[in-house]
Order: structure tokens, then C-alpha cells, then sequence
């Protein structure tokens, strides 16, 4: 059962397929000093988790993570490719939500803003290779391009067993 | 507008059948302190947030519990999938049967349907926001009790997912009240 992927190892290559990031984390740095509308807090350099330790524990944040019961937070267990490569866009989207909530609050947090459009980049890198196998997870993939019309194919998300 | 994207927030995948956990899970669907009414909630109150925080906060966390709403409602089909008249009747789930055959349905637990009486809008942010803390913590005791509720693994994951979340929201909800006490509204005492 346990012959999945090592996350990390599966994550690491994908990255590095991927087209280098660093341009556009350049130009967020270069940008000049945004307004001081911020929370007065100290937010910057803050610790989040991996997307996939984040999305297992459902927070990307260490100091707002306060399980009930389970020592251990629940490993997921995908039963085959396409349930392995759900896995990556799912943590990786689940890093994006929570880092967007954070960002609504502080909105000038350079460092957040790096780490949400890695994760939103890795996961568009994530999603065309599996909407390229198992087709489109959203109205706007490349797989509708299929004939014929791909949106209907089955699993259904309420529907995967 | 939204966009839909074909999957889950988090995997379900529920292997075992259990009405009495489709009921109870109910609770979360159809109760007043459910997913459904919390995305409804915080969907409506944004329109009288005070500043592009409120407004942005109350924009994604309501459209997060809409994945909410998706996850309870795919937890409850499962649950139910190949039941008996018997099994259904057995469960306390014969009135659902007669009005709703299989179909899902949002009421409570005990039959009592979901209404809009739960969203709780005053148009006033501290009103609505306290009152947004106030219904992440009752949904984290609801889900606590949930979780108390059952030994099986494919139940508990979500479940323990979701009511994290309810930390979660409840500390970002938290962190925008705070900001708005200090930066003195005029509505604060």
C-alpha cells in the first residue's frame, strides 16, 4: 500500500521540468516600496509548513494548527495515478487558499506573496499534466479541446471510490 | 462570478456504508451552524464590510465553505450509497426516504429544514464579525461531537480536515475584528 510517490522526491522533479520561476520572483522584488497599509504586526519571515504537511494538517500555519484526538494527522492514500496526481494539485491548492486568506489580512507580506505564486505556478504546471491524461478539471483547460467534449467524463468529484 | 473546478478541497473516498453517520453528518449540510450556512453567511455580510480586508476575507472564506458544503454533501451521498428501505428506516432516516427518497437534502438531523434564518446579517461589521467567531467555534464543537461519533478512518480524515479549518477561519476572523477595534470605527465603545 505504501508504493506511492515520496511527495517531496515527486515535487522536487516537477519543479525543476518547470520554467524557472525566478523571473517573476525577481520582479516582485524589484517593485518599488508598495503603501504602509498594513496590519501593525510582525508578520514578515513567517513559518508555514510544505503545501503537502500543510493540506494534511488543514493549516498552512504552525501557530493556528490545534488537532483533536489524532496524534498524527490523516497520510493520503491515493489508490492510483490519477487519485496521486489529485494528491499534488490538492496540496498545492490547498496552500493557496490558505495563504490567500492570510494575504487578505496582510496584503504586504513580500515573502507570502513568493511562496503563494510558487505554489500557483507549480500547480498549473501539476494540473496540465493531469488534465493531459485524465482531462480538464476546469472550464478554461487546454483539454476541452478534445473531441468529443471532454467536461462530462466520469468520476464526478462526489463520485471517486 | 465562480469558477468551477472539478474535484475536491480534500479527498473523500468513504468505503463502508453508515446511516446513522449520514444522519448525523446532516448536522453540517443542513443545521444552523452548517457548511451551507456559513458560506451564505459570510457570501452576504461582505457587501457591508468597511474596507478591501472585510470584503476580500469574507469573499474567500465564504467561497471556501461552498467546497465545504461540496465535501459534507459527497460524505453524506457515500454514506447512503446502496441503502435499504430497511437500513434507511432503521437509521431514523424513514421520513427522509418518504419525501426525498436517496435524494440529499439540507436539514438538520432532525429533520428540521435548513432556513435563511440562520445567516444572521445585521449590516453592522462588529455584529457580523463576532458573530462569524462565535459560528466557527460552534461548527469546530460540531464537528468535534461528529468526530466522537465514529471509528472509520475514511470518516474521521475529512473530518478532522474540516474542523481545522474551522481554527482557521475563526483566527482570520479574529485577526479583522481586532484590526477594525484599533483602528477606531465609529461604531466601537
Amino acid at each position: 500500500m505504501n508504493n506511492y510517490y515520496n511527495y517531496q522526491n515527486y515535487l522536487n522533479q516537477a519543479a525543476k521540468k518547470m520554467n524557472p520561476p525566478t523571473d517573476n520572483m525577481n520582479s516582485l522584488k524589484n517593485e518599488g516600496i508598495v503603501n504602509q497599509n498594513q496590519m501593525n504586526m510582525g508578520q514578515m519571515n513567517k513559518k508555514i509548513y510544505e503545501p503537502y504537511e500543510g493540506f494534511i494538517k488543514g493549516s498552512m500555519f504552525p501557530e493556528l494548527y490545534k488537532p483533536y484526538k489524532i496524534a498524527n494527522p490523516y497520510e493520503i492514500k491515493p489508490m492510483n495515478e490519477q487519485a496521486e496526481l489529485l494528491t499534488y494539485i490538492d496540496a498545492l491548492g490547498f496552500a493557496m487558499i490558505d495563504l490567500n486568506l492570510y494575504l487578505d489580512l496582510y496584503p504586504n507580506d513580500r515573502n507570502m506573496i513568493e511562496r503563494y505564486n510558487q505554489y500557483r505556478m507549480q500547480k498549473e504546471e501539476f494540473m496540465k499534466q493531469y488534465e493531459s491524461k485524465f482531462g480538464p478539471l476546469v472550464t478554461t483547460s487546454d483539454a476541452l479541446k478534445n473531441y468529443p467534449w471532454a467536461w462530462d467524463n466520469r468520476p464526478w468529484p462526489w463520485e471517486n471510490k | 462570478m465562480f469558477l468551477y473546478e472539478k474535484k475536491l478541497e480534500y479527498p473523500i473516498n468513504i468505503r463502508k456504508k453508515d446511516l446513522n453517520m449520514a444522519k448525523n453528518l446532516l448536522a453540517q449540510y443542513g443545521g444552523c451552524d452548517s457548511e451551507l450556512a456559513a458560506s451564505l453567511r459570510y457570501l452576504n455580510q461582505r457587501y457591508t464590510m468597511p474596507d478591501a480586508k472585510g470584503m476580500a476575507l469574507l469573499t474567500d472564506i465564504g467561497t471556501e465553505e461552498l467546497a465545504h458544503v461540496e465535501m459534507i454533501s459527497t460524505m453524506i451521498a457515500q454514506l447512503m450509497e446502496g441503502a435499504t428501505i430497511e437500513e434507511l428506516s432503521k437509521a431514523g432516516l424513514n421520513g427522509h426516504y418518504t419525501m426525498h427518497d436517496r435524494g440529499l437534502f439540507p436539514t438538520d438531523p432532525n429533520g428540521v429544514p435548513f432556513t435563511t434564518a440562520y445567516i444572521e446579517t445585521t449590516g453592522d461589521w462588529r455584529a457580523d464579525l463576532e458573530s462569524d467567531m462565535a459560528a466557527e467555534q460552534r461548527a469546530r464543537a460540531t464537528y468535534e461531537h461528529l468526530m466522537n461519533e465514529t471509528n472509520d478512518p475514511d470518516v474521521l480524515a475529512p473530518l478532522a480536515f474540516l474542523r481545522q479549518r474551522e481554527n482557521v477561519h475563526y483566527a482570520r476572523f479574529k485577526e479583522l475584528r481586532d484590526y477594525y477595534m484599533n483602528k477606531n470605527q465609529p461604531n466601537v465603545d
